[in-house]
């Protein structure tokens, strides 16, 4: 893997997971 | 018009099942081919680009149309349409929205029997008596019935558990919202998730299995997928196929999340809910989807190896390289078995909500109750998959896939977005997306609903109509043989949306007599 892909990989990953926490946890506070 | 109308039972509830509609094969196989084929990492960029402005923007308009829609009663676009353009023509436009999804049924449910039948033949051991390349693609021919081999005599095999299947959806079509799609949703989402982390601690933890190829390593298996080849960024093509992803990733474009959310209270919140959804989609499919199917190619097969595969389509992809892959590992038949109940657990909650939109028009528009609509619904869909099981060597089932599964999608995608940005008006319709809103939506958006998103849709639909509708019609790639069946496959679907279009000139001149007789 390249620094590039490292690079790639961890913000995609980063974007995602951060996306989904940011929802869910609003979610389920809102319940 | 049936006295009250079902709803979800929780806001998770709806997530999940929303969610559950849009993961499916496509996340696990789709993606993280087309990735690879179009600049790896670099691909990530046109994708985010194409969820930021394709792909969300659909999302909030679907969930806010569904919701709107179902006040007035209607759950599927013809009724939906109507209510809000308040123009003749729109109900007719509409009924693309109800014919995508059942057309896309009748095949998709097709293909996830498959996934139940491999569940059980590798829980059984029955898929490791092929054991290699050769053997394992017979086996699935042979299921197919495409060939007559010593793994199958016959389809009938592959039949029995498409009828399972189908008892299955429309088990819980029967058993409604909260009883059925909820609770499969519910238990489903979470096991789905569970498995496919399951499996790719699986392949992330494979080491280097081959002392002899050290190259064959995970790091490399991940830059395999991941590392960027920024030329990509350049063509016009990549750009279109992460726009392609995007919109059948999210499931946009067909007409479910708009049925999905008819079954919503007037103040529910979509705007959270949408994104939530589709996050979870997105979860699943570039952390899940990247680390399993693609990695695990390349640590067995090399990159060169892995490039074949990828270029072979999906379904060798995921029915003969990961059955494959799985016989050389310890335990391997249980992570294939895995590897299929992921698969078929991804379809049923995708299927299901196909086959919701015709079940709730004949209900909404006719005044069936539910369950006698997924009756009359199951009797239509089990004729229509007749042909799509038996005719399945001469491309029956891609030619439906192509209008239905690409076609309509993108242009139903199109219909729906001009006519809540232009139609409805896009300050009316900011307004109606705000209510019960658990989020704020950034006022860009507005801009972005209106004039970005159709722009690009326009511009999705100009290229890639000129590149492949236009050989697709002619059949340029197909055997002659195989042309009558393609004809029937296109009759077919007229039919059935001419069958579609009756039906709806029908429930509203009834309609229109019952007000004319108060």
């Amino acid at each position: 893997m390249t620094a590039g892909g490292v690079v790639f990989m961890v913000l995609s990953w980063g974007l995602v997971l951060g996306l989904a926490i940011y929802s869910f946890s609003k979610v389920l506070r809102g319940k | 018009m049936p006295d009250r109308r079902e709803h979800w039972g929780s806001k998770l509830g709806v997530i999940l099942a929303v969610a559950g509609s849009a993961v499916g094969l496509g996340n696990f196989l789709r993606f993280p081919a087309k990735a690879v084929l179009n600049g790896g990492g670099a691909f990530l960029v046109p994708y985010f680009v194409a969820f930021l402005l394709l792909g969300i923007p659909l999302v909030w308009v679907e969930w806010t149309m569904g919701r709107l829609g179902g006040q007035h009663g209607h759950g599927t676009a013809p009724g939906m349409f109507d209510a809000i353009a308040r123009r003749r023509a729109w109900k007719y436009i509409g009924t693309i929205g109800v014919l995508g999804p059942f057309i896309i049924l009748i095949y998709y449910m097709y293909i996830e029997s498959w996934t139940l039948g491999y569940t059980w033949f590798s829980f059984t051991g029955r898929l490791f008596t092929a054991g290699d390349q050769s053997s394992i693609k017979a086996f699935l021919q042979g299921y197919q019935g495409v060939a007559q081999n010593g793994f199958f005599s016959s389809v009938w095999t592959a039949y029995g558990f498409f009828l399972i299947t189908f008892v299955v959806n429309f088990f819980f079509i029967y058993r409604g919202i909260q009883g059925g799609i909820e609770k499969l949703s519910r238990w489903g989402m979470p096991a789905l998730v569970l498995i496919a982390i399951l499996l790719a601690i699986r392949v992330l933890t494979l080491g280097t299995p081959d002392p002899a190829r050290p190259d064959l390593s995970v790091g490399n298996a991940l830059g395999f997928v991941w590392n960027p080849d920024f030329n990509a960024l350049t063509q016009a093509k990549v750009w279109l196929e992460a726009a392609g992803q995007i919109f059948f990733t999210l499931s946009v474009g067909i007409g479910v999340i708009l049925t999905y959310a008819s079954y919503l209270k007037q103040n529910d919140d979509v705007a959270l809910s949408g994104l939530t959804a589709a996050s979870t989609n997105e979860f699943c499919e570039v952390i899940l989807g990247g680390s399993i199917v693609i990695p695990a190619a390349f640590i067995f097969l090399g990159g060169i190896g892995a490039m074949e595969v990828v270029s072979g389509g999906i379904f060798n992809l995921g029915f003969v390289t990961m059955p494959m892959i799985f016989e050389k590992l310890p335990l391997g038949f249980l992570f294939c078995g895995l590897w299929f109940l992921l698969l078929f657990i991804a379809g049923i909650t995708s299927s299901v909500s196909l086959i919701l939109p015709a079940v709730t028009f004949l209900a909404d528009e006719f005044g069936m109750t539910r369950k006698r609509a997924t009756l009359i619904l199951a009797a239509i869909a089990f004729a229509a998959c007749q042909p799509v099981i038996f005719f399945l060597s001469h491309g029956f089932l891609d030619e439906m896939d192509f209008w239905a599964g690409t076609f309509f999608l993108v242009l139903f995608g199109t219909i729906e977005i001009i006519l809540f940005g232009w139609v409805f008006g896009i300050d009316k319709a900011w307004r109606e997306l705000e209510v019960g809103a658990l989020i704020r939506v950034p006022g860009f958006y507005k801009y972005i609903i209106k004039y970005v998103t159709p722009i690009y849709l326009l511009t999705m639909l100009g290229v890639w109509g000129y590149q492949q509708f236009i050989p697709v019609i002619l059949m340029e790639n197909v055997a002659p043989a195989d042309r009558p069946y393609i004809w029937g496959a296109r009759g077919m679907i007229l039919a059935l949306w001419v069958m579609v279009g009756i039906l709806v000139r029908v429930s509203w001149r009834r309609r229109a007599e019952r007000e004319v007789a108060r």
